[in-house]
């Protein structure tokens, strides 16, 4: 239950090409409504309990909804802007009030659970043995007073002070976060905006403005298309992960990527080119009873790997190996699903040339990927290309697969698998026509963007039959 | 290095038809308690080599007489179970090296990560 059993309507913010993912968590997890999206933000409605929320994994940070409004258009002239301000951003002060009420709660939710979660760990560290976590919440006294230290002089006397349903409560200390883009923002700079609002909400709701270390940060975000107004709720992102102490991938990336595959228990989960194990730690938090294996060729890596599954509490399913992923240590047909992160050779030096290499990587993946296994890759657009045209002539023409394959620079990388000197184009070509593709979503990673293909292995010519198509349960594009 | 990981590995070099399983030789083993997760060791064990498992574990000398093939109703034997988490999760071998039971090839296990890097050659 949140807050005072009412639902609650939150917004997220969310990286490019997140929002399809964030949709689809939010109404799976918490079985959220009215969720909409714009660019970068999405919105709605659940009455899960707050703690729930927090675990959101898609997500950068998390907002409490105060309003949602059509654009507004702002004059030139200072003074009538201000006026408009008052009218369409403050508009209603109870909206504000109710807005601070529900802040307020969750608030308390927050520390409620932080307090549990401090004893549960002191539980734990005590007495290992003991199992079952009690409901130790009532026990520990939040602190409901959420004033500044000023917070207790009263509000200067107000013309809509008690007129509403909102309970009487202390003015905080706030702050406006105004960023605008737009027709609003070529004449008005987001500073300026952001102080004509806050004087407006200091007019019309007493409560007092601070830039240093305000009790309430209200961010309000202008656009052409919208208007929207809403007030974090933690500090830290959610992308933030408590339980990651070196970072790789952007784990919110990383955490699509292990939505998109059909975990299930006992599964081997195969990251072949780990780094320090994002992808994996990511994947552990959703599948409790999976077996993970990351294998990267740094030793400097795979330290800081075995760091964070230490961290993170992982030890015992999350195993590593130092190993190319040009040449796998498995049996073939073994893994139920490959998940992987291909450096784009920006952030991470790379000593191989992953244009050339590319071929025979996906060759060994599809290797040890056991029938109706599942291929999940992310890959810069290049290599995305690149992918579609090995995978699509293999599937069609084997004919345009030879002269694509023969452009291949380093073409000794023929006859270099397990199955040794036989190892010919003919398996090769088979080999990865048993890739099919499933879908494709694309991802900002900041500076670039990034395409995430998934594919299922199905049963080669061989031995072709129906009822391949056992994991079709992944995410739709749409 | 975990049993368990040892379970799937497998010699690569290239020409090695059977590189199946690795030999340990382990100058450095370790027990880690992990928790014990039922439900976790019985689903694992049909996807398990069993016999190399076996191997390994008498190697190293942590057998707890296991017999040669996985006793039937495993799933509710808790005891049994216990004991297989125990090789399977708990034995670690830190310091040593594992060698390819066909080419002769070692991987050394350095701080518990085994390396399968191989040299141009081999791959």
């Amino acid at each position: 239950m949140s807050a005072d059993g009412r639902c609650v309507r939150y917004y997220c913010t969310a990286g490019g090409g997140m929002h399809t993912f964030l949709a689809h968590e939010l109404k799976r997890k918490l079985r959220a409504t009215e969720v909409e999206h714009i660019p970068g933000r999405v919105f709605f409605r659940c009455s899960s309990d707050l703690q729930e929320v927090m675990q959101l994994k898609s997500a950068e940070r998390l907002f409490l909804l105060l309003s949602r409004a059509p654009p507004i258009s702002l004059p030139k002239n200072p003074a009538k802007a201000s006026h408009v301000i008052q009218q369409s951003i403050v508009g209603d002060p109870d909206n504000w009030r109710h807005a601070l009420f529900t802040w307020n709660l969750l608030q308390v939710e927050i520390r409620h659970a932080q307090a549990r979660s401090l004893k549960r760990k002191r539980d734990v560290e005590e007495d290992k043995g003991e199992g079952g976590v009690s409901c130790a919440a009532g026990s520990e006294r939040a602190h409901t007073h959420l004033g500044t230290p000023e917070g207790t002089h009263d509000a200067p006397a107000h013309r809509h002070q008690g007129g509403g349903n909102v309970p009487a409560q202390a003015a905080p200390t706030f702050r406006i976060s105004c960023r605008c883009s737009g027709a609003v923002a070529r004449h008005y700079s987001s500073q300026n905006l952001s102080r004509i609002i806050g004087v407006a909400v200091a007019r019309e709701l007493g409560w007092k403005p601070d830039l240093r270390e305000p009790t309430l940060e209200v961010h309000v975000y202008l656009s052409d298309d919208h208007s929207v107004i809403g007030i974090p709720l933690i500090r830290h992102p959610l992308a933030s992960r408590r339980y990651m102490k070196h970072t790789g991938l952007r784990s919110t990336v990383a955490w699509a990527m292990t939505s998109l595959c059909p975990m299930k228990e006992a599964s081997v989960i195969l990251d072949p080119m780990c780094g320090v194990g994002t992808i994996l730690l990511e994947a552990a938090q959703e599948c409790a009873h999976a077996v993970f294996i990351g294998m990267d060729t740094e030793e400097g890596q795979l330290q800081k790997a075995v760091e964070n599954v230490d961290t993170a509490g992982q030890k015992s399913r999350i195993l590593l190996v130092q190993s190319s992923c040009m040449a796998i240590p498995l049996p073939t047909a073994s893994v139920d699903v490959v998940l992987c992160d291909v450096p784009f050779g920006r952030k991470f030096s790379c000593s191989v040339d992953m244009p050339a290499a590319l071929p025979r990587i996906l060759a060994e993946m599809e290797r040890v990927l056991c029938e109706g296994g599942c291929l999940i890759i992310l890959l810069s657009l290049q290599l995305s290309a690149q992918m579609k045209k090995l995978v699509n002539s293999n599937a069609l023409t084997p004919q345009s697969q030879m002269t694509e394959l023969d452009k291949d620079p380093q073409g000794k990388s023929r006859g270099l698998g397990m199955q040794g000197p036989e190892h010919s184009w003919g398996t090769d070509e088979l080999a990865l026509s048993s890739l099919q593709l499933q879908n494709i979503h694309r991802v900002s990673l900041g500076s670039s963007d990034g395409i995430i293909h998934t594919y299922t292995k199905i049963q080669t010519l061989k031995h072709t039959h129906a009822n391949t198509h056992t994991h079709d349960e992944t995410m739709s594009t749409s | 290095m975990k049993l368990l990981t040892h379970n799937m590995l497998t010699s690569h070099v290239k020409g090695v038809t059977k590189g199946y399983p690795l030999l340990i030789k382990a100058t450095e083993v370790k027990v880690n308690e992990v928790e014990f997760q039922p439900q976790f060791v019985s689903r694992m064990i049909p996807k398990l080599e069993w016999s190399a498992l076996i191997q390994a574990a008498e190697g190293l000398g942590y057998l707890q007489d296991l017999p040669n093939a996985p006793i039937s109703n495993y799933e509710n034997n808790e005891e049994f179970l216990r004991k297989v988490h125990r090789v399977l999760l708990e034995v670690e071998v830190i310091e040593g090296c594992l060698q390819c039971p066909e080419s002769g090839r070692q991987f050394p296990i350095s701080k518990g990560v085994p390396n399968m890097l191989l040299n141009e050659d081999e791959s």
